[in-house]
């Protein structure tokens, strides 16, 4: 067991070289942005015909309802080099399947305690509601999530 | 799998950020087997038939498409598919368009965003497979449950339409609340009149034949979905033949039993074979298993007093009551005595619930003394005492026998209350305002109170009840804060004997036309004769059953919940299961008539005769192998899509029900449920190469 000492230590002075090396100014972070069809994609979509610029950061991935996306999406992404995910929902009472967004915040607020004990920033994974017509409101919460992961820099790798 | 890219430029919408050629390099550096093409306006029909062709020529299995959102052509391209003999589930879209080109500044960007979604889309859509539309054959007849406005208006306009109907409405008359009111708002119409042709119609009419009316029956289990329902029904016995009997009423006078009239209330009695009321359809009277002597042991009078109708004439019966047989023109076989209780069968595609409402029970607030004094009545008791066929055949009465001289109609009961109910029912004041002119009409001299927390009297022809009120001197209209805060107590102690009423309120601003005026905040007494308490309009009583029976879900307020209040309230979350009328939500006749043809739009629009139903493949299966049978899909479908198998341990999803949102699949904790199209593979792999 001792042994692994000096080769931890030098392992972590890797990663200091490599904190070194990375100007924060110049990251640019990967997020995954996990949309419902019915409301955020749409919502999404408005701000395209809209031609509101945002950040680009953000790679978005479809699916029917927020209560479809597993949390095992969301660990798969950070494992793949994802710096943050977004979760983004239609407004509560507006789900297309009624009740999807609430089983949604549920995972979410449970997988926040998980992500948590593996290091990861809670405010790297975000959870927000968008609607069909909130063009205005989807860029702001981009460009809010993009900041906030690039203030918090890459994720560790451990 | 041969996979092919069709870039669209959609004119130089996209191509003026994304340069094509630059993505094509790096698609094809990292995808070395898949075509890719770029086209001008994919969209258009030049852009179709080269999609198609190019499918066909090129032998392509998978195909990407970077261009516009999903939402505005996914289907005209899956259609394109189609029509190149590709199952058109093997497309992925990329939303290069409103996702990328039109909101990313930079040029450089907007490319690699856009390679990335492209390698992202080929890594998935060689994973997808081909999915098939099912079709399944469907019953395209319905079930109509409650014969009030709502389900009449729906029973006669599908039959109309050529499709068979079962009405199921459990008392023994059809007509649902209105035939009990002899004049409705706004514009004082007899209410059995404005049924009646409908009624008519329905039961005699051209298209009767399509209609079967199964009065004093109720829904006793339903099985089957969508397109297939086996409705099961328990029919108490009417102990009189519909069919043979004339409606002429002569059994009535002669039966020596009576019993309180439910119809009206418990106000008057009703004999053990009567009708409900005078002019109730069918035109045919019913029998009070309760209280007939026939069922009794109690003997009674009649000539031979042997032998017997619908009996076999065994001894059995010898000694019993047939006092109403004898009477009878028709004679014995229009009595039934031997009916028993039946189960009956429909098999229906679809099923209405018109189930009606009824009022909060006043007693819930106790200060207002209803049931406890003489002379406190609830709306539909007074509708009676207005009503010609009613217990006073339409004079106004107190207990003790005298004419009231004064009212106070109490609006807002139980109503906009959050210890009650939250909500306005947004009929009581217009019933009000009619309640006042039937008033004034009878006693022109009467003093009248109207106790209100809000006025809402919405829709174009409301007003003329109102004015008239409003112009009336003997009219008072009182704004009260709280509805709980006031009391209704007999003058002088005398408890039970009749006589004044002394009702006492908060006023929360001053009174128009009042001579009892006092300040806001002031409390004030009102001293009247009778007391007409306006309620909330609530779930009907057997509203619980019926909805444990179908599974359909119930809001907060114990009504059947909408599939969506405002584009789909005509729906319920099960689906071809309809809504129409009260049961959903307190309204107005106008409106549960509305509702009613409503709810046969969905019918006839859903399942049209000679048409398969078609099921949208994006569903989830159930992979019965890997299932623990731990059963949280079951509870976190909305749409009770998902049920379990008892002897095989495991859940499955009924295709038809699922709605495809993929929520089951999250929850699964063996991975034992795929949702077609979205996959956890399909997303891995999105997720792989864009975090690449």
């Amino acid at each position: 067991m001792q042994s692994s000492v000096p080769a931890n230590e030098e392992k972590l002075d890797n990663v200091k070289d490599i904190k070194k090396e990375i100007n924060l100014k110049d990251f640019e972070p990967k997020i995954i942005g996990f949309l419902c069809n019915w409301c955020s994609y749409a919502g999404a979509d408005k701000a395209g015909s809209a031609q509101k610029p945002y950040s680009p950061n953000v790679n978005v991935i479809k699916v029917m309802c927020s209560g479809r996306i597993d949390p095992q999406f969301i660990l798969k992404a950070f494992e793949k080099g994802a710096d943050g995910v977004m979760i983004l929902a239609c407004h509560p009472g507006d789900c297309h399947y009624k009740e999807g967004n609430y089983r949604a915040v549920q995972r979410h607020r449970l997988l926040l305690r998980l992500l948590g004990q593996f290091g990861i920033e809670k405010e790297r994974c975000r959870f927000d509601y968008v609607s069909a017509g909130e063009g205005d409101r989807f860029v702001a919460i981009i460009n809010e999530t993009v900041e906030t992961v690039k203030k918090l820099g890459p994720l560790k790798k451990v | 799998m041969k996979t092919a890219v069709y870039f669209c430029s959609c004119g130089t919408n996209i191509s003026d950020k994304i340069d094509p050629r630059t993505v094509e390099d790096a698609v094809k550096k990292s995808n070395a087997d898949v075509i890719f093409k770029t086209a001008g306006f994919l969209c258009s029909e030049d852009g179709k038939e080269f999609l198609r062709k190019d499918i066909i020529d090129n032998g392509i299995e998978a195909v990407v498409i970077p261009a516009c959102s999903p939402r505005d052509h996914e289907k005209t391209f899956m259609n394109v598919l189609s029509a190149a003999g590709v199952n058109p589930y093997m497309m992925q879209m990329v939303n290069i368009r409103e996702q990328i080109a039109w909101v990313t500044e930079d040029k450089e960007k907007a490319a690699a965003k856009a390679i990335n979604y492209i390698n992202a889309a080929i890594s998935r859509v060689m994973l997808q497979e081909p999915l098939e539309k099912r079709e399944i054959d469907i019953c395209s007849d319905a079930v109509v449950v409650g014969a009030g406005p709502a389900g009449l208006k729906a029973a006669l306009s599908l039959a109309e339409a050529g499709r068979k109907v079962t009405v199921v409405e459990k008392s023994p008359t059809i007509g649902g609340l209105p035939v009990r009111y002899e004049e409705i708002f706004p514009n004082m119409e007899c209410g059995p009149c404005m049924l009646e042709p409908i009624m008519g119609e329905a039961l005699h009419g051209n298209a009767s034949g399509n209609i079967e009316f199964l009065t004093l029956s109720e829904i006793e289990g339903v099985v089957g979905s969508y397109g297939n329902f086996t409705v099961k029904i328990r029919r108490s016995p009417r102990y009189v033949d519909t069919e043979k009997c004339i409606g002429c009423a002569e059994c009535i006078a002669p039966c020596p039993v009576s019993s309180k009239n439910p119809f009206n209330c418990g106000m008057n009695d009703r004999k053990a074979i009567d009708f409900s009321f005078a002019g109730a359809l069918p035109n045919v009277p019913y029998v009070n298993a309760g209280v007939c002597l026939r069922f009794n042991g109690g003997e009674g009078g009649g000539k031979e007093n042997a032998g017997d109708a619908g009996d076999n004439g065994d001894n059995e019966n010898a000694g019993l009551c047939r006092l109403c047989i004898d009477a009878c023109p028709v004679g014995e076989e229009a009595f039934k005595f031997g009916e028993k209780e039946e189960i009956l069968e429909r098999n229906a595609g679809s099923i209405i619930l018109a189930t009606g409402s009824s009022l909060y029970d006043c007693r819930n607030i106790p200060s207002l003394g209803y049931a406890k004094i003489p002379d406190v009545y609830n709306s539909i008791e007074f509708e009676r005492m207005l009503a010609s066929n009613g217990p006073t055949e339409g004079s106004i009465k107190t207990a003790d026998g005298g004419e009231p001289q004064s009212f106070a109609i109490v609006h807002c009961v139980g109503s906009l209350d959050k210890n009650h109910k939250d909500y306005c029912s947004g009929i009581c004041c217009e019933y009000a305002f009619k309640f006042n002119h039937i008033i004034r009409n009878k006693i022109p001299s009467a003093k009248i109170y109207h106790l209100y927390k809000e006025m809402v009297i919405p829709g174009k022809e409301s007003g003329g009840l109102y004015e008239h009120a409003v112009e009336d001197k003997n009219t008072v209209f009182i704004r009260v804060s709280d509805i709980n805060g006031m009391t209704v107590k007999e003058e002088g102690n005398k408890e039970g004997e009749g006589g004044k009423k002394i009702v006492s309120y908060g006023l929360l601003r001053s009174a128009r036309n009042s001579d009892h005026y006092c300040a806001s905040g002031d409390n004030g007494n009102i001293s009247v004769d009778l007391v007409i308490l306006c309620p909330a309009v609530v779930p009907g009583k057997d509203m619980d059953k019926l909805a444990g029976i179908l599974e359909v879900v119930k809001d907060k307020n114990g009504f059947f919940e909408e599939l969506h209040g405002r584009t789909d309230a005509g729906r319920s979350k099960i689906k071809g299961v309809y809504l129409a009328g009260t049961c959903h939500s307190p309204m107005d006749i106008k409106e549960a008539m509305s509702e009613g043809m409503a709810a046969v739009g969905y019918v006839l629009s859903g399942l049209v005769v000679g048409r398969k139903l078609s099921i949208d493949p994006l569903s989830a299966v159930v992979n019965q192998d890997i299932c623990s049978g731990c059963k949280v899909c079951i509870g976190v479908c909305p749409y009770k899509a998902v049920s379990f198998d008892e002897e095989k341990g495991s859940s499955s999803v009924n295709e038809l029900l699922c709605q495809g949102c993929g929520t089951c699949v999250a929850a699964c904790p063996s991975s034992a449920i795929k949702a077609n199209q979205f996959t956890n593979e399909e997303i891995f792999a999105e997720i792989g190469i864009m975090t690449a």
